[in-house]
């Protein structure tokens, strides 16, 4: 009975156990899902469409497109000046300001005003503090 | 360094006055909550030390869960998923002109169902850990078994909860199985043309901060940025008569639903809404005046609010002992630990007395300082409410990426890890999928499998995991009974709707 039991464990292969357990397993809720839900799974491009429909598109798509932008300039403007953290600095007052016009709703010069006051004094400050107080490093 | 010196020390003092009013802040703008506020701020705990890193963190933890209570009083909207019974009876009293009074019935409770929980933390984690040094790597994978059924048993749906606890663990696993836990240093799971960045696999805080903070951002873009209130809304009221009178006949209330709040807290991966939601039902059924609830009685606010705080140190008690988070926020404090090179887990207390002490003495004077400025200037904290989130929301996001990149030193994959896991979140929400038991399972996904492999490796007997030991056994029962009341959970809200976590 003992040894009917026994399992080995092969140490060169033993990295592939639990994730081939944990993903039977995911696989089965996935099916166990998919029964349960059909009726929603199968009405899903309209949930998709209507979602889709409702969206704030302009700011939704606007705010995930400057982030990929933000994202992907820091590093080039970064390495213009190796090791400062003016990558990060550069492309933030940008970025907070068009996100910060994109967000707001009615843009009266009191309100662009203080935005721009924050997204400009924000990011010195910030860079001044994790990089020159902190020592962190900085795109 | 003494607790004494702690005391003395201005810089632990001041993180701990800083935190808990930033904290407040975060907790009071709607949609914005003690996570992201725990979030936005790690990234800072890297130079700060230990002690002082986590002082900062308890304290925004402490403000933010307390936080969420001004806009419940004020605009019947919870600031924090966990304040959301204290609208029930909060707002109708804010109606009537009693804004004042019911928020300051609400500090009060909440301090005082937070101080009964840091009794509770102080001497049950510490005993909790003692016993779980015992364990073996069998009893820690049941823990971490037992930890997930329970998570399930409280999702708003069942088999999405656990569907999402194990996508949490699957994801978890991708990269090198990690040789310094006995791995044997081999990669699995990673996309074609992703080994370089995915050789070390996700990393944690990214996908944390991605989750709880880029995912709220994108959520309020997507619903075209509502407009916040203006400081018309938020009228504190004038003819608000607060006496300390009101707390007559309401210890049993009180200590019940900080009780209540630290059980919940307790067990792992329950949010803050749970323990509120329980304090206050019971609060309810044992009035003598039930029909006076949702209309403006004291005493539901009293419940909500000490057991929403109740969570506060109850949550921190398995995290100390056995190193599994209670809640999303602890789950964050285990990055703080992980980035000053400290695991959590049984041996944390009797290793790191004195950083023990400071969580706790910081967590006291968190309590008392939120008391206190809350108490003499919750005028002032009304208004943040008011604070634009064009203003906010880029600078939060901003926040972020520092957190995202600094966490291993300047990995520019980390900041793509956040949009990642920002859109994976929200794509979770509108899937139905559950946050919660995602996180916990990301967590302890790899400590999961080194358990598991570890014990069949030892032992050479899948029976092991059943027979090993009276804990083990024991640990099984709590695991059949998690089931069942899952079962029991979900047909029941089949009928009455979801329990929210």
């Amino acid at each position: 009975m003992d040894n009917l039991t026994r399992v080995t464990i092969d140490f060169d292969t033993s990295h592939l156990i639990f994730p081939t357990i944990i993903g039977i397993v995911l696989a089965l809720l996935g099916l166990a899902i998919l029964i349960r839900d059909r009726r929603a799974i199968a009405a899903s491009p309209q949930m998709w469409a209507t979602t889709f429909r409702d969206m704030d598109k302009p700011r939704f798509l606007g705010a995930l497109g400057l982030t990929i932008v933000y994202f992907l300039a820091m590093v080039p403007v970064g390495n213009i000046w190796p090791n400062s953290g003016y990558g990060f600095l550069i492309c933030s007052v940008p970025y907070m300001i068009a996100l910060g016009l994109l967000f707001m709703h009615r843009r009266s010069s009191l309100a662009v005003g203080s935005m721009l006051a924050v997204a400009i004094l924000a990011p010195p400050l910030v860079w001044w503090l994790f990089s020159e107080i902190f020592f962190l490093t900085l795109p | 360094m003494d607790l004494l010196a702690h005391l003395l020390d201005p810089w632990f003092i001041g993180l701990i006055c800083g935190g808990t009013l930033m904290g407040i802040v975060f907790g009071a703008i709607p949609g914005m909550t003690a996570t992201m506020a725990v979030a936005v701020c790690l990234p800072l705990t890297f130079s700060l030390g230990l002690v002082n890193g986590l002082a900062l963190l308890l304290s925004l933890y402490v403000g933010g869960i307390t936080g969420g209570l001004v806009p419940a009083i004020l605009l019947g909207i919870p600031g924090t998923p966990s304040s959301i019974t204290t609208t029930f009876d909060g707002f109708p009293m804010a109606q009537r002109g009693e804004g004042e009074k019911a928020l300051k019935i609400a500090i009060i409770a909440s301090v005082v169902g937070g101080l009964v929980s840091l009794v509770a933390l102080y001497f049950f984690a510490p005993v909790l850990a003692k016993f779980a040094i015992k364990f073996s790597y069998v009893e820690k994978f049941l823990i971490i078994f037992f930890a997930l059924t329970v998570m399930a048993a409280l999702s708003k749906d069942m088999l999405l909860g656990i569907f999402s606890g194990v996508l949490g663990i699957f994801l978890s696993l991708i990269g090198t199985y990690d040789i310094t836990n006995g791995g044997n240093g081999h990669t699995r799971l990673i996309p074609p043309g992703m080994d370089y960045w995915l050789d070390g696999g996700f990393a944690l805080l990214p996908v944390l901060i991605g989750i709880f903070g880029v995912t709220v951002i994108l959520e309020e873009a997507e619903k075209g940025m509502p407009r916040g209130q203006s400081l018309k809304d938020i009228e504190v009221g004038p003819h608000s008569r607060f006496s300390f009178s009101i707390f007559r006949g309401q210890t049993t209330n009180l200590l019940r639903s900080g009780g209540i709040g630290t059980f919940v807290g307790i067990l792992p991966g329950v949010g803050g809404s749970a323990a509120s939601i329980l304090s206050y039902t019971a609060a309810k059924t044992t009035s003598r005046h039930p029909e006076r609830f949702g209309k403006g009685e004291p005493a539901g606010v009293i419940a909500s609010e000490a057991g929403n705080n109740g969570l506060t140190g109850g949550a921190l008690v398995p995290l100390l002992s056995l190193g599994i988070p209670g809640d999303s926020t602890t789950a964050l404090l285990i990055g703080a630990f992980a980035l000053q090179g400290i695991q959590v887990g049984p041996l944390f207390i009797s290793q790191n007395l004195d950083t023990w002490n400071a969580m706790i003495t910081a967590m006291v004077i968190s309590n008392l300082v939120m008391l206190v400025t809350m108490y003499f200037a919750i005028r002032w904290f009304a208004m943040v409410i008011a604070v634009p989130k064009q203003i906010l929301y880029p600078f939060i996001l901003m926040m972020c990426v520092i957190g995202a990149y600094t966490i291993n030193y300047g990995i520019i994959f980390d900041v793509w890890t956040l949009l990642i896991f920002g859109v994976f979140g929200w794509l979770m929400v509108k899937l139905r999928l559950e946050v919660a038991p995602f996180i916990i399972g990301f967590i302890l996904g790899p400590s999961a499998e080194i358990y598991f492999v570890k014990s069949l490796e030892s032992f050479g007997d899948p029976f092991i995991f059943f027979t090993k030991s009276w804990i083990a056994a024991v640990l099984w029962i709590l695991i059949v009974a998690s089931i069942v009341m899952s079962v029991i959970l979900s047909r029941r809200n089949q009928g009455d709707g979801a329990m929210p976590t």
